[in-house]
């Protein structure tokens, strides 16, 4: 690829390191930029993956800039473009622009307790932040993990949740919607909700980051409140249709905010008061 | 200050393009009136705003932002001359200020500024609105003003590029010609000037109730109009085109009012009917660009009402909001 003239719209090369699956709809992709540059992301942002004839999608980044040069992507199969990605495996080129949007606050996550609860492949993005807690776990209080899927087989990172409870000050709560009948699943049963009334939490120190589909915001804050967190202690990560990823295109607008650059991640107190931001 | 005769002019054009892309309005064979070459048809200077929004010249409806073929990425030259657009009014010329405000906006748009950075802008205004009406004088925005009055035209310069390119023309030598425009301009008014700050304030205090936006909602039949002729509507979509020779991304107007506009890949749709959709258009342009941008969006052209078959353009709009939901006035006595 071209170098000059320099576009906001022109992909970077990068090339897949390896592919491994997740769960039957998600694949993780470890990719590289073909420079061999750092991707130089903080946890929370997100790429566009590009790839030509198959137009761009935002994917968050779902590993910690503290684990090398390469980083990770996990995928959801939902559309034509993530279907082809999933067809391409080690050694393949894609294309990326980014990384994007606004971060973690990671200088006001630092000392807290943090509560991370995602839903479905809402974990990707979290992952990132999980990885960095792990690396630099002297900037953080406990870091506590909820985590919900609609039945176990979807459950994401299966292997790498062993890791994270046995970090010290981590902790794992896991959920499923529903259970296939026969199979061999003993945990928790129900909507991810159902795992934070029994937490012990200090509202005072602690900061609640939720990732997940819509529907679950509203569930999860109104438990978050009911323990005494305040809005200024809850942090989400909102899904838009980012089509630019520059704050141009439009698609991604939450009234006067646009997600791509403003978010993806907010404050509640940033956009509860917004319509349609939750 | 330049006079010239629309011959005088029509050869000014002419010279104009050893150095520059010509853009401005003519007639084309169908009828239409618009932005084009001068071997598009007949120079249409007369006959007030375009129908068609201006800012399209910097703006297109559709533009390649790379091709790829055999591994190896093309992007577009850029223009081999600068454009030169003719045609905007001065409610025009506030909304490309807005716009080139947004892509500027870090990140800096480089498709935007490719047409835009050294292009020449030219305002027509004067005795040149629909039937001979006035359109008011300005010098916000452009390097050029042409002026119409019953014996011809004047060009004032705003900008040294202006100057420039208008240095080898004929002096005006009537200096109360040019103080007829200047008086006209002074006692033009616009009622909807109130009408907009009225009805953004609805907005931003919120007192304009769901019912409105379903009852708008039911009104409009998705026809993108309002969206396609507005020229501070800056929304797009990313398309792929492939191809035997390749594949083409390219970058097209996209439209708020279209069903798919914000539906995420997950199927959750933020702007899931027609009503929510409907407030988007009129919010974002009244009240999220006034807090975001410090600034109302809608300049008052008027395109979207003229083109809107169901009548919920926007002063359509604000004028049954206003109506029915009161101004500030009304508020305070209720």
């Amino acid at each position: 690829m071209t170098t000059s003239p320099p576009s906001l719209y022109q992909p970077v090369p990068c090339d897949i390191v390896s592919v491994s699956d997740l769960t039957p709809d998600e694949k993780l992709f470890r990719v590289i930029r073909s420079d061999g540059a750092p991707l130089g992301h903080l946890p929370g942002q997100f790429l566009q993956i590009s790839l030509p004839g198959w137009g761009e999608a935002p994917i968050s980044v779902a590993s910690s800039p503290t684990r090398g040069n390469s980083f990770e992507l996990g995928v959801r199969r939902v559309g034509s473009l993530t279907s082809e990605l999933h067809r391409r495996g080690a050694g393949k080129r894609i294309g990326i622009r980014g990384p994007f949007g606004r971060p973690f606050d990671l200088l006001f996550l630092g000392g807290q307790d943090l509560l991370l609860i995602s839903g479905g492949c809402g974990l990707a993005p979290l992952r990132s932040l999980i990885q960095y807690c792990q690396d630099r776990a002297e900037e953080f209080g406990s870091v506590t993990i909820l985590h919900g899927a609609k039945n176990p087989d979807h459950l994401l990172f299966k292997n790498e949740i062993s890791s994270w409870e046995s970090t010290a000050r981590f902790a794992c709560g896991l959920t499923v919607d529903d259970t296939a009948p026969g199979g061999c699943y003993d945990g928790n049963l129900g909507q991810v909700t159902s795992l934070i009334p029994p937490l012990q939490l200090d509202p005072l120190r602690t900061v609640a980051i939720i990732v997940g589909p819509p529907v679950m915001y509203r569930s999860v804050i109104h438990e978050l409140e009911r323990k005494g967190l305040h809005a200024g202690r809850i942090v989400v990560s909102l899904e838009r249709q980012m089509q630019c990823g520059v704050g141009k295109c439009g698609h991604c607008s939450i009234e006067h905010l646009l997600c791509c650059k403003d978010g993806p991640v907010f404050l509640l107190s940033e956009i509860e008061h917004l319509r349609g931001a939750l | 200050m330049k006079a010239l005769s629309d011959g005088q002019l029509l050869h000014f054009f002419k010279c104009l393009e050893k150095d520059w892309e010509v853009r401005l309005p003519v007639t084309l064979p169908d009828g239409t009136r618009t932005l084009g070459s001068l071997k598009d048809g007949p120079i249409a200077l007369l006959g007030g705003s375009l129908p068609a929004k201006p800012t399209g010249a910097f703006f297109p409806q559709e533009e390649e932002i790379f091709r790829l073929s055999e591994r190896e990425l093309r992007l577009p030259l850029p223009p081999e001359r600068p454009l030169f657009v003719a045609g905007f009014t001065s409610r025009d010329l506030a909304s490309l200020l807005f716009i080139d405000r947004f892509f500027a906006d870090d990140p800096k748009d480089d498709l935007y500024f490719r047409r835009r950075q050294s292009a020449l802008v030219a305002a027509v205004t004067g005795w040149c609105g629909p039937g001979g009406s006035f359109i008011k004088m300005t010098s916000k925005g452009c390097d050029l003003e042409l002026l119409r009055d019953e014996r011809g035209w004047l060009l004032l310069s705003h900008s040294e590029a202006g100057r420039q390119a208008t240095q080898e023309l004929p002096e005006g030598d009537d200096p109360l010609r040019l103080e007829r425009f200047v008086a006209a301009s002074a006692s033009q008014s616009n009622d909807d000037e109130l009408l907009l700050s009225q009805a953004a304030e609805l907005l931003r205090a919120d007192l304009v109730p769901d019912s409105f936006w379903n009852e708008i909602g039911d009104r409009c039949i998705l026809c993108t109009g309002c969206n396609l002729v507005c020229p501070t509507c800056t929304c797009f979509g990313i398309r792929d085109w492939r191809s035997a020779s390749g594949v083409e991304r390219i970058r097209m107007w996209d439209s708020c009012q279209l069903e798919g506009f914000m539906r995420e890949a997950g199927g959750h749709n933020p702007l899931g009917s027609e009503a929510l959709r409907s407030r988007r258009r009129i919010h974002h342009k009244l009240a999220a660009d006034l807090m975001r941008w410090g600034e109302i969006s809608c300049f008052l052209c008027g395109r979207c009402d003229a083109t809107c078959p169901t009548g919920i353009g926007i002063v359509s709009v604000m004028k049954e909001m206003v109506a029915r939901h009161g101004g500030p006035a009304n508020q305070r006595s209720r």
